[in-house]
């Protein structure tokens, strides 16, 4: 895999505050790379640095291996959080530019327009559209010259169920067609359906970066129902294997201690004579590992 | 620099602010620069004279005299230029197209290139003008018609073109530094008259004339206005046998030169320095 970013001790210092403090990071090509972190914890602030929008107190980046940041950006296709076109000009006239400046073919104007629904709308101006068109304007910005990088700030901000589902399926469609995709949200159930690699931030530190699949392990819980609860809950109690017995919510939750597996568990419930009706072995989920991420490095 | 132009092309093909003010500032010009004889018949045909000879036939259309009323008169419109560049940067700042601009992939150089590319098709097309339109009512209305003195005080076309870039460039410093297009505006209009009262006081007042009046010509806008005739230098003197200045020194070209520079210069220290917040 070759590489598409790659941070060195990035810096952003105003005044006394520290926006971005010593980042590293590096992203790989075909990845769906996640920036997470609450708000104000300097995500839009790296992407304008790597944008060359913000300059960098001190640190480095480079694209692509080293290829000239300018030649490197007309390579990215970017949706940040406001839609910004010239308000005057309409959907065509607006693409042109974009495609002037990413020195690429305006044959592709319509099909694009097309694929975003605002092919109908082209020769309007971009002052009479709606939010949700001019955010469509800028997915057909970023998707025209068809970049191998796509970066995205907060992506389904502002958009409705309908939207966001739409945007997601994109990420997915793009990423599948070996595409790399960087994204900064503050929604970790985004990140959990569609990032494969993520980083944490937190007032400019980073705290954590992994891939997605490896920290959302199983976890020691199981969750079981049965007809009898309390005969249930007294039987499990006696079981080697469990840690913990909890009562939740209509259902037992069952703390295993190490090497024992659900099935287990299933085994001896079914050799004490009960049937259940429900096992399911518990998933971990970003937001509990964010959390206890964010908790560690208090 | 074509695909700077380009970039800028895009953007004011279809803008139709840009036009207007264009088309304004061209059909002053041609109205203040050519009109004049009509202005003398209507002044006649009210009775006036200027020390007993009749005002049409005042030979303000004679070449190559023509050049140096014609420039003196157009400069006086140039601010409607300007407001096109103000309104130009300042879209780029409100709708945030410079940082959109930035992130597609341009420079911040190629960025004040395209904007300069426009300042000199601006120029450009005004000097164009201003010279056909001259040339034609000069040969109308002329009575030298040898081509060695329709030609021979040409540079004052080249610095009408020169002053128009200067004055642009200045305009698109003050609309990158007020980002808010009416109070720029407001700004270049004040500004002109504050340091034409300052500069003014400065050269002729009794206690500053000896020893600041030297001085004066290294002001910005003094320096660009002086290329065609500062307001008060009137080339129509001469029709009432007063002396007036003809020539443009080489250091007038070289101080509008520098503020070129400087004015570059400031542009692009303030592109680099600012971050472009969302």
């Amino acid at each position: 895999m070759s590489s598409v970013l790659k941070i060195n001790s990035l810096t952003k210092k105003y005044g006394k505050l520290i926006a971005v403090n010593q980042l590293d990071l590096s992203i790989e090509q075909g990845q769906i790379y996640g920036i997470l972190g609450p708000n104000g914890s300097g995500k839009t602030t790296t992407l304008g640095m790597i944008l060359d929008v913000v300059a960098p107190t001190h640190g480095s980046f480079e694209w692509f291996g080293g290829m000239n940041h300018v030649e490197a950006r007309q390579k990215i296709g970017s949706i940040l959080e406001t839609p910004c076109f010239y308000s005057y000009l309409t959907a065509t006239q607006n693409l042109r530019i974009v495609a002037h400046i990413k020195n690429t073919d305006t044959a592709r104007i319509d099909d694009i327009l097309k694929q975003v629904n605002l092919y109908e709308r082209r020769n309007d101006k971009f002052k009479t559209y709606s939010l949700g068109m001019k955010q469509r304007l800028s997915l057909a910005a970023a998707l025209l010259s068809d970049p191998p990088v796509l970066m995205l700030d907060e992506p389904t901000n502002g958009l409705d169920p309908e939207g966001i589902a739409e945007v997601r399926q994109l990420i997915r469609d793009i990423a599948a067609n070996g595409k790399t995709i960087i994204m900064a949200s503050h929604l970790l159930d985004e990140v959990q359906k569609v990032c494969t690699n993520f980083c944490i931030l937190r007032k400019g530190v980073k705290l954590h970066e992994g891939s997605v699949h490896e920290i959302l392990g199983e976890t020691n819980v199981v969750d079981i129902l049965g007809d009898d609860l309390a005969q249930l809950s007294v039987e499990v109690e006696k079981f080697k294997g469990a840690e913990k017995v909890q009562k939740e919510n209509g259902s037992i939750k069952v703390f295993l201690t190490e090497g024992q597996s659900s099935a287990e568990l299933n085994k001896y419930c079914f050799e004490k004579g009960i049937t259940l009706k429900k096992l399911i072995p518990q998933s971990k989920s970003l937001e509990q590992e964010f959390l206890k991420i964010l908790k560690e490095n208090d | 620099m074509i695909r700077a132009f380009k970039l800028e092309w895009l953007k004011i093909r279809h803008y139709k602010v840009f036009w207007i003010l264009f088309g304004l500032y061209l059909l002053t010009q041609f109205v203040i620069t050519n009109g004049g004889t009509f202005l003398l018949e209507w002044l006649e045909s009210k009775g006036a004279d200027f020390d007993g000879i009749q005002p049409s036939i005042v030979p303000i259309y004679d070449f190559p005299d023509i050049w140096q009323n014609s420039v003196w008169l157009a400069s006086f419109p140039k601010v409607l230029v300007s407001f096109i560049v103000v309104v130009s940067v300042n879209n780029e700042l409100t709708y945030n197209t410079l940082r959109q601009n930035i992130i597609d992939g341009i420079s911040k150089k190629e960025f004040l290139l395209s904007k300069f590319s426009l300042i000199i098709f601006i120029a450009a097309v005004c000097t164009l003008f201003l010279f056909i339109t001259a040339l034609i009512t000069g040969l109308t209305y002329s009575h030298v018609t040898d081509v060695k003195y329709i030609f021979s005080e040409i540079d004052y076309i080249f610095s009408y073109f020169l002053q128009i870039i200067a004055f642009c460039l200045f305009a698109f410093c003050v609309g990158l530094v007020i980002k808010k297009a009416g109070f720029a505006i407001v700004f270049i209009l004040i500004y002109s008259i504050f340091q034409l009262i300052i500069t003014s006081i400065l050269q002729f007042s009794d206690w500053t004339k000896d020893y600041m009046a030297d001085y004066v010509k290294f002001f910005p806008l003094y320096s660009i206005e002086k290329l065609t005739g500062k307001v008060y230098e009137s080339p129509f003197a001469r029709y009432l046998l007063q002396e007036i200045k003809t020539d443009i020194f080489w250091y007038e070209y070289l101080i509008v030169f520098a503020w070129i520079g400087i004015f570059c210069g400031f542009i692009t220290y303030l592109l680099n320095k600012k971050d472009l917040k969302a």
